[in-house]
């Protein structure tokens, strides 16, 4: 009876734990999602892939992790309600594409980096941080810093800071400076060109 | 009639353990653990994004043609010279025009009363410039306390002394700015000894010649870090502005 009870424990622990988002987990979730997602770059199993394909192929792996919803809201700040619901919803996918298509792009032609995600840093309980160092094989190293944030869907990430850069600031500022004097509709119009635009020529410049 | 018994406690400890754990869990994943949207969506003051930018359609203007000269002109200068360069010499050349740098760096550090940054600097220098054959190698990064520190100039020091950042600029040529780093620029030029106009190099075809190379040779960084802000920018004016704000006030902070 008592090595049933203590079984029992120890499954009811174990569930508990497993309910609760830990953070020691977020470093190693994130270095899984990133190697996944450079996996598709560089492994020779999708060296046949088309552009798009890899786009398709790494947005799949990020989104069954994290919310982008986060981000891109973050970004939008107070702009969010400038949109209607329709528009809302037309931003979300047109940057949760751009956000992917910048990745798969700007990493074509340079070789695969190696990722090293530190430990995390706990900012408050509701908040977290994971430092990452991402080096190239030219030498050149960047410092990457995760922000996430509890929310019940679990830890989601609320902001990139590269090298210093914010991404939800960066990306703010220029919505604010968007809608200083355009709109929503126009937003969209922007962000469909550009998808369809090709990437700046540069990726033959190795980092 | 045991047996019976000995179900039903074992069916009530059941009872007891699940409501323990609803119980746990419910206390686990309560309402104030998460961030509310508030929390996440409301904190536009916690980061300001607005530069102050009273020049932005002279600023725009400047941009455009920055981007013209950029994608026309640098871009290929960059490839080019990437393309003829071995990348161990790609290395030292850019290494021997950092180690050129120091006197901004020392001053930088001066300024700010950062004596134990300004010997450091002075440390580094002598070391590469010595062992790493004037600069090309950089020596000093192999002795643990000589590794580089960040770089330092006169617009930082302005910041450190709590000089606000004035209006966005946007340089012909140069890109972005702001007046005190204007101003600090002036300054840093002015403090180093191989640039106009209080240059060593009396030559001015030499001077040109070396001014061309330093060009070159910086030219793949400055397309790097120009493609990186560019990339993806739904306004790379506005992405510019604000990743070079960030960029400087995280420099002054530290």
């Amino acid at each position: 009876m008592s090595l049933r009870m203590k079984f029992l424990s120890m499954i009811a622990c174990v569930a508990l734990f497993a309910v609760l988002p830990t953070q020691a987990d977020e470093s190693a979730k994130l270095a899984t999602i990133m190697e996944a997602a450079l996996d598709i770059m560089y492994q020779d199993a999708y060296k046949d892939y088309t552009s798009v394909q890899r786009q398709d192929a790494v947005r799949a792996i990020v989104e069954d992790k994290y919310d982008l919803e986060v981000l891109i809201r973050r970004a939008m700040a107070r702009n969010w309600s400038l949109l209607t619901a329709d528009e809302q919803m037309q931003v979300h996918n047109l940057i949760d594409q751009l956000i992917v298509k910048s990745f798969v792009e700007g990493m074509a032609g340079q070789g695969r980096p190696i990722v090293d995600c530190g430990a995390v840093i706990e900012v408050t309980s509701k908040r977290i941080e994971v430092p990452v160092v991402i080096s190239f094989p030219s030498g050149k190293t960047f410092n990457v810093l995760y922000r996430l944030g509890l929310l019940k869907t679990g830890w989601q990430i609320y902001d990139i800071v590269a090298e210093d850069i914010s991404m939800v600031s960066n990306y703010r500022q220029q919505f604010d400076d968007h809608f200083r004097e355009e709109n929503g509709a126009r937003l969209i119009e922007k962000l469909e060109k550009l998808l369809k635009k090709e990437v700046l020529d540069v990726s033959t410049i190795i980092l | 009639m045991y047996q019976r018994s000995y179900y039903k406690r074992l069916f009530l400890q059941y009872c007891a353990y699940g409501l323990t754990l609803c119980v746990s869990l419910s206390t686990g994943l309560a309402e104030d653990d998460y961030l509310t949207e508030e929390q996440l969506y409301g904190d536009f003051a916690e980061e300001p994004t607005l530069v102050p930018d009273p020049l932005e359609s002279v600023n725009r203007l400047t941009f455009k043609f920055n981007d013209f000269i950029y994608m026309n002109v640098v871009k290929h200068i960059a490839k080019g010279y990437q393309q003829v360069t071995p990348d161990p010499v790609e290395r030292g050349a850019s290494n021997f025009f950092k180690n050129l740098g120091y006197p901004v760096r020392l001053v930088g550090n001066l300024l700010q009363a950062r004596i134990k940054g300004a010997w450091l600097e002075t440390e580094r220098f002598a070391v590469n410039t010595t062992l790493g054959v004037v600069g090309v190698l950089p020596a000093a990064n192999r002795f643990e306390r000589l590794q580089p520190l960040q770089s330092e100039d006169m617009g930082q020091a302005f910041g450190a002394w709590g000089i606000g950042e004035g209006p966005y600029l946007v340089l012909p040529l140069l890109g972005p700015s702001n007046m005190r780093d204007l101003f600090g620029l002036v300054g840093d030029r002015a403090v180093n000894p191989l640039k106009d106009s209080y240059s060593v190099i009396g030559d001015s075809n030499v001077q040109t010649a070396f001014s061309a190379t330093e060009f070159a040779v910086k030219s793949p960084t400055v397309m790097r870090i120009y493609s990186q802000m560019k990339t993806g920018a739904v306004d790379p004016y506005s992405s510019m502005k604000n990743g070079y704000s960030q960029k400087r006030r995280s420099m002054i902070e530290e």
